[in-house]
Formats: C-alpha cells, structure tokens, sequence
C-alpha cells in the first residue's frame, strides 16, 4: 500500500502530507507531490511541486455534497443504480463505453470486460485526441523514449503542433527542456529547443528557433523535410506554400542529421487538423529516417492523466489501441467505424456508458443530440454536460486523490498512485465491477452472448 | 426467375452486418433458406429475412431495394453474378469481392469494396472515405477490380491499393492514392489536398488542377496514350458525361513522385 | 471439500521420476499431486493416451510493454486469427503477438501451463504484471533486464562488487522478477549515446565505463550464484545474427567460468563464417562445447517459416533487419535501463539465411548430447509463434518428415549444414524432457516439470497418434492446479495461474546508494519505483538457495 507520512499537527488540525503523490491532471502524470491534506476538511490545501493546472486539479477537489447515484435525475441507491446500469447495457443492441481516460486502469479492465461479456464497443478519449497517432503507428511504427531518456541525452527538442507551456506546464522544466540529465550537464544550454506552429503561444520563449507554419501547411512541411533528410529535391515555391524559407528548412535538416539525440514532440496541432494521422506518421517517418544519421526519437504529448493506460489496457486486452467492437463476440478495429463520435454521429448506437469523460460538451452537434435520445449511464465526479443528460450518474470518487490504482505516464512508464483522502464516493472500480457482476448474472446460461 | 429478389421491410435500429447477401452464400437456397441465413443486428443474431422479404430462390443475380445505409458488407466475397441496390448502402460493400458487379443507385458509405482482388462495383451516388482502401495497418490495399463513383468520393481513395483502376466522377477529397503501390485512380472533378503521398509506383489523373506536394516534380506536359484508352473504356462505361473529347485528345502535365519513395508514381493533371 | 482427480490408464512420462511410458494412475488433490485418492473421486480414463507433466516455455516474449507495442503495431494480423469468446473465457485477437487472453488460452490448448516473459525493463515491470494478471490459465513469471543498467555499470566501474550484488537483489525484489537478463551486454550505452553504434567485440571496453561486456556479464554470473537465485543470469549474447558470432557466443560462455549460466536463443548465435558474408551454421562449434560443459542450459530459439515478429531488448539488430526489410519499425528507449527494437517480419523457405538458420535450429537439437540442457522454444515471436512449437516436436521426432521438408528449402542453405546426416529422431520421453522436466530443472522450479508425490497438478493428457504434430496441437485433458480446465478438448471453465518471482536476501541499505542516482537520472520518484506486494496476485516465491 501507498506509504503515507502522518505529520503530528501543528495545529488543532488534522494534517496530512502525503510525498511523492502523483498529479493526474494532464499525460505528464508527475509523480512528485507534496500533499498537504486537511483531513478534517477532506481537501488539500497545498501542493508542492505541481504546475498551475495541477494546483487547480488539487484545490477544486473537495467533497461535494450530492447523491451517489441519480437515476432519472431521482436520488437512488447504489445498488439501484448498478442495477440500472446493467438492465440498460444488457437491453441495448449496440452498447458502447467511451471515455476511461481519467481513471485507473484497475477500471478500464473491467469496463473492457463488461463489453467483451455484452458484445458492445468500447472506445476512449484517445480516439478524439492522439487516435490518429495510434493510426500512424500502425503505419509506419515509431522510434521512441521514456521522458527520463530525452532527460538525459537529447540536445534537440522540436515541439511541434502543440502549447506545452499551457497544456502541459511541467513538460519543459521536468523531462525535455530544463532538467539537467546524465549527458546534458548544464540542462537547456546543452539543447537547441525548435517550437513549429501555426502562431506564436506561450511556448515560443522557451525556444532557440521558432518556425512558423502557414495553417495547414505542417504536412507540406514535414514531407519536404522528410525528401531533403534523404537528399532528394523539394519544388521551389516551398516558401510561398507552406511559409517556412528553404534556408530555414536546410538549417534544421542540419541539425536534425548532426545533433547526438533528438527529439520531435508532437501535439494536438498536428493530430486534430487537416491531414490528422498523416501528419502524425510524417513525424514519425521523418524520425524514423533519422536514424539513419543519428539518433532520434518522436513523442506524442498525451493529454489526459491516463490515456495512455487506456491504450495500454485496451491493447493488451483486445489486441487494439481503441475503438474496438466486440459484436461478433471478439475483438474489431476500425477507426471511423467504431469510434464513438462517428458512431454517434450516425445514430448507430443505442445505450452508452460514459466514463470520467465529458462528450456531450466536445462532440459534433449531430452526435450529441444522438446521446440526448438514448440511456446514458455516466461516472463522473463533476457535473459536466453528459451527467446532465444521464439517466443513471454515479457520483465517482477521483483517482489520484481518493482512489490508489496504475496509471500511466504519456511514455508508457506505469506509476501507482498515493490517495490523499477518503471519499464517501465509490470509485469507478467499484461501480464499473458491480455492473459486471450484475451483467453477468443477467446473461448467464441460455442468454449468454456468444461469438457470431 | 433469374433474379433474387430482396426488399427491405424493416429498418435495422443499429448497424446490420449483413455478409450473407451475397451471391457465393444465397446459392441454391430456396427462399426460406435465404430468409434464415444469419445477419448480425448489433450485438444480436438475426435471420435475412427479419429485414427482407425475399422472392426467388438463391440465384447469382440479386436485386435488393430500400434505404440500406446501415446494412454493411453486402457482397461479402462474392466472385460471380450481380447485385443491384435501388438505394444507399452501407460501409463495406463488396469487401473482399474478386469478380462479379455490385451497381449501387443511390450513395455508398466508407469502406467500399476494401480487400477487393477483381470484379466491378458501380456506385451512381457519392461515396464517403476509404474507397478501394487497405484497412489501418495494412500495407497492401485492393489487388485488383474496378470501382467507378459517379458522385463524389472522399478522404484517401486507393490508399496502399496495388492494382486495379478506380473513377471518381466528381470530386474526391485529400490523400487520394496515398501510399499507392501500383494501379490507377482517375478523378474527373476536383482533388483535395496530399494526392499521391507517398506513392512508390502508380498513376493518378485528375481533370482540375491540384496541389502539388514539395516532393512531387513536374517532369513534361503530353499525350498519354495509355491513358485515352482507359478514358474510352470508362466512356462506355457510364461516364461519357464527364470525359470529353478534350480530355481524349488533351494533353496533361506529369508530376513524378513521390520523391520520398522510388519516384516512380506520376500524377497526371489535364491541361487545358 | 478436497477437490480430487485421478487419472487412470494412461502411459505416464515423467522423465524427473525415471518413468518412461509406463502405464500409471496420478492422483491430485488440492492442486497437488498425492499418493492416492478416496475411491469416489472423479476419474479420467487416458487409456490409450499419454500423460505428461504441463508444458514450461522457459523463453517467450508474452507481456510487457513491447509486446504490447507490437499488439498494437499490427491490426491487420488480429484481424486475420480472431480469438472468439467461448461460454467461459474471454475474446481476443491472436497472430504472431497475440492479446493477453489468447495468450493464456492458446498455450494451454497446446499442454503448455507455465512460461516465462524473457525480458522486462524494471521501470516497465508495473505494466508487466498487469498483463500478466491478464493472461488466463498458465503460471507465469519474467526475467528483469540488469545488463545495461546505468547504475549497476557504475558500480562495475567503481569496483565495488558488493555493492552491484546487493543492488541486483534489491532489483529483484522490488519488480518482482523472477531472475535476471543480459541482452547485448554494452549495447545499449552505444546505440543511444553514439548515433546507433553496437558493441561488436566483448572484450571493447563500453563508452564512459571502462569496463567490457565480458566483465559485466562475468560480474552478473558470479552475483547471481551467490544469490542463489533459481535461474541464473539469462544470456542473449552480443552479435545477434551476424555472421562469426559463434566467437562471441564461445566467450560468453566461457566468461561463466564453470558457474550456472542459461544462453537464450543458441540458434541466433550459432553462426559460422566471416562478418558481412554469407553466414554457415556454427552449430557443431555451440554445442559440442554445450555438451561438454554441466553448467550451461540453453533454448533452441528455433525458426520456423512463416510470421515472425523481431521484438527484443537488442535495438541495434531491430535497426539491422529494418534496413533489410523496410518495413514499420519500433525503437524505444528506455531510461538508464534498456533498448528496445520490434519490427515484423517473416521467414520464407527460398531465402538463405532463413532456411540455413531452421536448419541451424535443428542440427543443435539433434546434435544436443544432455535433453535436459538444450531446450525447446521459438524465442516467441522472434522465430516463429508459440502456436509452431507442435510442428516443431514433429521435425524433432520424425527424420521422414524433416528430410521431406528439406526438399523444398534453399538447396544452397542445406548443403551448408549436416542436418541430412542426422537422422536422430527424439522420443516422447526426450520431448517430455526439452519440454518440460528440462525447463523445470533450468528454472529450478521443484514443484514443476514432474508429477511425482508433492508436484503442481500441472498435467496434460494427449491423445497418441502417430503424427505428432497433431497430436500435440490438442491435448485431450489439461490440468492447471488440480483443476480440468480443458475437457476432451473444450474449455471447461477459466483459470488464473499465478506469479512465480524470486526475492533473493540483500541488505536493505543498497537502497540508500540507489536513491541519489535516481533523483539525477531518472524521471520518476524513487519511492514510486518498487512495486507493492498487490500488483502480485496469486504467486509463488520460488526459494533461493544463496552461497555464504
């Protein structure tokens, strides 16, 4: 179990501090926290060594008085609610989950399973954000690192597509940028930092370089880099189309082929604009043909705290990243088939279960007026736009500061977490295993699914 | 009778797989057999004929009428005979077909005719992504066949695909023929953006101009002669609407590319 | 309630207890095999079969975060072997790197109940035993990559020998691991740090280090037999797949100086011939010297023709085959610990290399004096699925049908060998042997690999039919801890296995020498390194036995 210092209190309080606590917040999942808990309160009051954004994730969560579970918008019981969940999940033709981002990978497991026993979908946030950097794997593979790596070795850092300044604050001063590593004696004076975007953001002051993309343009970009790594010609009017000068390309050619270890950072920029999983297997081929030179990495810069665990666990488990279909009574992949929002957007589906995930404020017009018209069942431990529209909400306790389980770094690196305190909230664990329990009893004997 | 005769009298709630109509799996069925053939309605076993009123016994021939937008894979591994959809269809018709004629009248959804080796499909609608695509992950797309859309198609068209000649009448959205290894893809509206990306061998024609890759290079306008032989084929082949003389007898300016790849792919834009 | 089985009738190989095809009742109660059993116990008639220990695969690549990575690089070959659920197991998707249910289930439905990940980067091993947990029936433990730690080279360079066997144990321990892995010792340190270089000569001294690959691995044996550790230091040797590499392969395993040392994959490094030409088999050369030397067991690492994944810890030889298959390519780093490269792959009768290897595989099983230290695998899916090793046994016990199957190989490969020679054919007691009373022993796991008195009821019963390579694709009966889990070939019912891992003594004050490197070099917290006992599930300690 998590080791958890108790402190004697300074004052009448009862204080906790809990060190090498881990910030779920975004994909950076930093794992040294300093918690300090006000047990008598049930929040935390401060919290050393988090960014802003993981300061907020800490401080907003305190213990809201509301029910555990509404069904019909009617206070219920736990029990009633779970029985809920799965009458609808076992009643439904095309059931899907989706979200699982921001929650333990002892949860996704079991919401895996719950789908694999119903024959329904199951699909996650990754399918909205970095989906199309899974697709470009499968395309064309990936050379890769843990962060610890870029930490210690790499002496070029490109980001590209992406504001880590404001979406993932601690990514320059604790893995790639500042940090001082094993080969990187003096930290950021040893790295050339290259920022690519369409505009200047925060980020730009913390590069050496900064190229700037006309909108659109990254994939012109990174194919004309790609022909000039491997001495081929690129047309002339490379400028006028994309905005990038030909010496500012031939300079980063140079220094890509020449640096000791690069890296190439990749962002929601490039995945969620025209061109999405090609520009992303640009990046990867582009790092790919590197190494042939040198040695060079990419890495996409995952949002959410456990996205990268849902990948994980749904990979392991099916054989495929996300959007995977268990109708037939095993596994399928096919992006745009059986991801959740073209799903939804065709109306194909007739009950959800959403967890720990908000679709009904980020998704097509057409798709969440689709989620209005069925049974939804969602797990969160806010009220969002999809509770709202739920018939059964179960108020969830939040993982990383009530609840211990696996998550995973946006490196694939697994770190387990220290809860801060306890909540009167069941975790999405626990409500997740009663609806399996539940579904299995329904569809034991003669109504089990089977393959097809 | 020498058709069998399929009519939609449900509409499926969710998504229907349906691989059973096809001609390989109604041979010689008789009209109940065909009606019990299985389909999967979602996550639930179901029989054709839930769905469809069926007429004539299992014959190669089969014509299917209704709005079956959300029936997929119809034409599952067929390899002779015809069918004919008086509507829409949904994604995956004619997967992995190596010989026949599936004719959709009305539009046709993602996915149309992936894995395909021979035969023909003719969709006189639109049609959406994917056309005549490898799925995620595969390295090798269509082997062979012919897809003609008389309507627009979308996003990566005869992606990987190795041989075979797909039309586009209208227009057709970004990455057509990307990673194409060899085979034709012939698009008589406009061309979005990235066509050709990472082609090794292969041949697109557009009749609009399009954008060029930086790593594709103009290499000469001319008269492809192989190339007005396809378009007499597709003339008699429905589209005599689109191609004309000019383009019979027009010349085209070849992009060679990709550069990144062998280079030996080519892009051909009409030249007014 | 005991729970209690007796298998009746059937021809017994136990080749740990001397029994060779005798005809024998078993008895198990508890998930134990025992003496005798009440009278109304539940039987099973195997008359006219043949009873055998469960299956160990001392070698594999089956969980972990480049299997997982390799899982998803290839939907199109899921999507070909899809794995249906049944009324009491789970879906997935198979192929050459199957899901983690299909896994579990596929060994079982070939005998097999126990097998090991070959190799885990310690910072990854969370990850591992998540899959693990995942992985249905069969007992399962992993090897933990130490050979290119950062911190335990630089403990080699201050000489402080101590010190590096205590930080081994305190390793050990706090992943869970079951014994350690060398994989291309010094590699990795030039692969990262020098634009992709590899070591090729053990005897180099590694940037930044001044120590060689031999020393490292001699320091490795040494540590490890004073742990007692039950399976000594796993050796994937420097040179994979170059040709000559038979030096390189003769000096490790003279580095081992008599001491226990497990080579993996001889196949892979039993090439003759001069770097950058042509290889020839050095087989005669690996196991003639196997032979003579007590302390080594090895696996095969067999080749089998068709889909193959090259998924290993030895990034330099994943960059190799990818400049020789373009093809999509995985390298991952990992921090202070490992490499690690995954590419695709397949081998085809018609090419040289590709048959002179199968062949290669074969003239070291059938020229392999001591069954019990020469062992069979696949190096899953480096040379080929677990789903071969039934065809694999067939080549083993059937000389007509491997002479066949030569006919249709590379001629040029063939004449390379003396593989038509060998006209050896192994016995169900010898495949009972390399399959698992050999393992068992190498692993130094006591309750396993036999069914005397005291064993794990880990049993298969096959049905005997003269083509062995059907035979064993489908036991009738698998027993997984007294429990039928397969039924005259169906799925009974599903079953966990647990954890095996080993926690060898040390003094807990290595720790404090470990945390200052961490907080320098590493991305994550010290504290939030070792495991807890919880990720453990079932499990089993196998003891260590270690010298004063």
């Amino acid at each position: 179990m998590p080791e958890v210092i108790q402190s004697k209190p300074k004052e009448k309080k009862n204080i906790k501090i809990v060190k090498d606590a881990t910030c779920t917040f975004c994909g950076c999942v930093c794992d040294d926290m300093e918690l300090t808990v006000d047990l008598d309160e049930h929040r935390i009051t401060k919290a050393k060594n988090a960014c802003v954004l993981g300061r907020a994730w800490f401080y907003e969560h305190v213990l809201e008085d509301r029910p555990v579970v509404l069904i019909d918008g009617k206070e219920a019981t736990l029990e009633e609610g779970m029985d809920t969940a799965a009458q609808i999940l076992v009643d439904a033709k095309f059931p899907i989950t989706y979200g699982l981002s921001d929650c333990t990978c002892e949860a996704q497991r079991v919401a895996v399973d719950i789908m694999d026993t119903i024959n329904g979908n199951v699909d996650t946030t990754t399918s909205v954000c970095h989906g199309p950097s899974g697709m470009a794997f499968q395309g064309v593979g990936e050379s890769t690192a843990t962060l610890g790596e870029i930490r210690n070795r790499a002496d070029l850092v490109i980001y590209w597509g992406g504001n880590p300044a404001e979406s993932h604050p601690r990514h320059f001063t604790r893995y790639a940028v500042t940090p001082k590593g094993m080969y990187i004696p003096n930290g950021k004076k040893d790295r050339t930092v290259v920022l690519v975007d369409v505009r200047k953001t925060s980020s730009t002051p913390v590069a050496d370089i900064f190229v700037q993309v006309k909108p659109g343009k990254d994939f012109e970009v990174l194919w004309a880099l790609r022909a000039l790594v491997k001495g081929k010609r690129i047309s002339k009017d490379i400028e006028e189309q994309t905005g990038v000068s030909r010496e500012m390309l031939d300079d980063l050619v140079y220094r890509m082929k020449n640096c000791q270890y690069g890296v190439l950072f990749l962002g929601m920029g490039l995945t969620m604009t025209r061109g999405r999983h090609f520009n992303s297997g640009a990046v990867y081929s582009l790092a790919a043909d590197l190494n042939e030179f040198t040695h060079f990495v990419a890495k996409p810069v995952r949002g959410h705290g456990n996205v990268t665990g849902a990948d994980n666990v749904v990979s392991w488990q099916t054989g495929y990243p996300f959007g995977v279909n268990f109708n037939r009574g095993y596994p399928r992949f096919n992006p745009g088939e059986f991801t959740t929002s073209d799903v939804l957007a065709r109306g194909e589906t007739d009950a959800a279960m959403i967890i720990a995930s908000d679709p009904a404020s980020n998704f097509s017009r057409r798709a969440i007026e689709h989620l209005a018209k069925i049974p939804v069942i969602t797990m969160d431990t806010k009220e969002t736009h999809t509770t709202k529209i739920s018939k059964v909400r179960f108020a969830v306790a939040t993982y990383g500061i009530n609840t211990g389980g696996t998550v995973y770094r946006m490196d694939d690196v697994p770190i387990s977490l220290r809860p801060a305190f306890d909540s009167p909230f069941p975790t999405d664990q626990e409500v997740l295993e009663g609806i399996r329990q539940r579904v299995k009893r329904l569809l034991t004997g003669s109504k089990a699914r089977t393959a097809f | 009778m020498t058709t069998t005769f399929l009519r939609l009298h449900t509409q499926p709630d969710v998504p229907l797989e349906a691989e059973a109509i096809s001609p390989v799996a109604i041979a010689g069925l008789s009209e109940l057999g065909i009606e019990h053939l299985p389909v999967l309605h979602g996550n639930i076993k179901a029989k054709i004929g839930d769905f469809f009123k069926v007429t004539g016994k299992g014959v190669p021939d089969i014509l299917l009428e209704g709005d079956l937008g959300k029936i997929k894979m119809i034409g599952a591994g067929m390899s002779a005979g015809s069918i004919t959809i008086e509507g829409n269809v949904g994604m995956h018709v004619g997967i992995g077909m190596s010989g026949g004629e599936i004719l959709v009248k009305g539009n046709a959804s993602d996915w149309v005719g992936p894995e395909m080796s021979g035969g023909r499909i003719v969709v006189k609608g639109n049609a959406g992504h994917m056309i005549g695509s490898a799925f995620r992950g595969q390295a090798i797309g269509i082997t062979g066949g012919e897809i003609f859309i008389h309507g627009d198609a979308k996003n990566e068209i005869g992606n990987s695909m190795r041989r075979g000649l797909i039309a586009i009448g209208g227009d057709a959205g970004d990455f057509t023929a990307v990673n194409m290894r060899a085979g034709t893809v012939i698009v008589m509206g406009k061309m979005g953006v990235r066509a050709g990306a990472g082609m090794i061998r292969g041949t697109v024609v557009c009749f609009e101009d399009a954008p060029m890759l930086p790593s594709f290079e103009f290499s000469c306008k001319y008269q492809p002669l192989f190339l007005r032989l396809y378009l007499i084929r597709l003339q008699e082949n429905g589209f005599e609407n689109k191609i004309t003389d000019q383009h019979l007898n027009g010349k085209y300016r070849r992009y060679s590319g990709d550069g990144i790849e062998l280079n030996r792919g080519e892009i051909l834009l009409f030249s007014r | 309630m005991p729970s209690e089985l007796k298998i009746v009738n059937g021809r017994v190989y136990d080749p740990a207890n001397h029994i060779n095809g005798d005809v024998q009742d078993i008895c198990v109660r508890d998930g134990k095999i025992v003496d005798s059993v009440s009278k109304s116990v539940t039987k099973i008639d195997a008359h006219g079969m043949v009873v055998m220990p469960g299956a160990i695969d001392i070698h594999c690549h089956i969980a972990g975060p480049k299997v997982n990575l390799a899982r998803k690089l290839m939907p199109e070959d899921h999507r070909l072997d899809v794995h249906p659920k049944t009324a009491v197991t789970r879906s997935g998707t198979g192929g050459i790197v199957p899901s983690t249910f299909a896994t579990g289930y596929r060994y079982a439905t070939m005998g097999y109940t126990t097998a090991m990940e070959a190799a885990v980067p310690p910072i990854t091993a969370r990850h591992v035993l998540e899959e693990l947990d995942d992985t249905p029936v069969i007992d399962k433990g992993f090897y933990v990559l130490l050979g290119n730690n950062a911190f335990l080279y630089k403990l080699l360079k201050e000489g402080r020998k101590n010190e590096f066997k205590e930080a081994i144990a305190w390793w050990v321990n706090s992943v869970h691991a079951y014994t350690v892995k060398l994989v291309n010792t010094g590699s990795d340190e030039l692969w990262k740090g020098r634009k992709n270089a590899n070591i090729t000569d053990v005897n180099e001294s590694i940037d930044h280090y001044d120590i060689t690959p031999v020393h490292v691995m001699e320091s490795f044996i040494e540590a490890a037999h004073e742990l007692g550790l039950p399976h000594p230091p796993h050796i994937h040797c420097n040179n994979l797949g170059h040709s000559g590499n038979i030096s390189t392969t003769l000096d490790t395993m003279k580095a081992a100086q008599g001491r226990r040392v497990h080579m993996a994959h001889i196949q892979f490094h039993s090439f003759g011939g001069e770097l950058n030409k042509n290889p020839v088999s050095g087989a005669r050369e690996i196991i003639d010297y196997i032979n003579d030397h007590e302390n080594i067991t090895a696996d095969v690492g067999q080749v089998m023709f068709g889909k193959a994944t090259a998924m290993t810890a030895d990034a330099p030889l994943a960059w190799m085959l990818r400049n020789v298959k373009f093809d999509k390519w995985v390298n991952a780093d990992t921090e202070c610990e490992s490499g690690c490269g995954i590419i695709p792959f397949s081998y085809q009768e018609s090419i040289y290399t590709h048959t002179l290897q199968w062949a290669m595989g074969l003239e070291l099983f059938l020229m392999s004096k001591d069954p019990w230290r020469v062992l069979l695998s696949t190096d899953h899916p480096n040379g080929g699925s677990f789903m071969n090793y039934p065809k694999l046994i067939k080549l083993l016990m059937d000389s007509a049908y491997r002479k066949e199957a030569l006919k249709h190989l590379n001629q040029k490969a063939v004449d390379k060998t003396v593989l038509l020679e060998l006209d050896r054919e192994y016995t169900l007691n010898e495949i009972a042997i390399i399959t698992r009373a050999g393992p068992a022993r190498a692993l130094g796991l006591m309750n396993k690999g036999h069914l005397g008195v005291g064993a794990d009821a880990d049993i298969t019963v096959y049905t005997e039919e003269d083509d062995k390579e059907k035979m064993f694709n489908a036991p009738r009966y698998v027993i997984k801890d007294g429990i039928t889990v397969i039924n005259d070939h169906e799925f009974a019912t599903d079953h966990k296995g647990k954890i095996l891992h080993s926690k060898p003594g040390y003094n807990e004050e290595i720790a404090a020498e470990i945390e200052p490197f961490f907080e320098d070099y590493y991305s994550v917290r010290f504290s939030n390194y070792a495991i807890s006992d919880d990720y453990l599930h079932d499990h089993e300690e196998i003891p260590t036995h270690p010298k004063s």
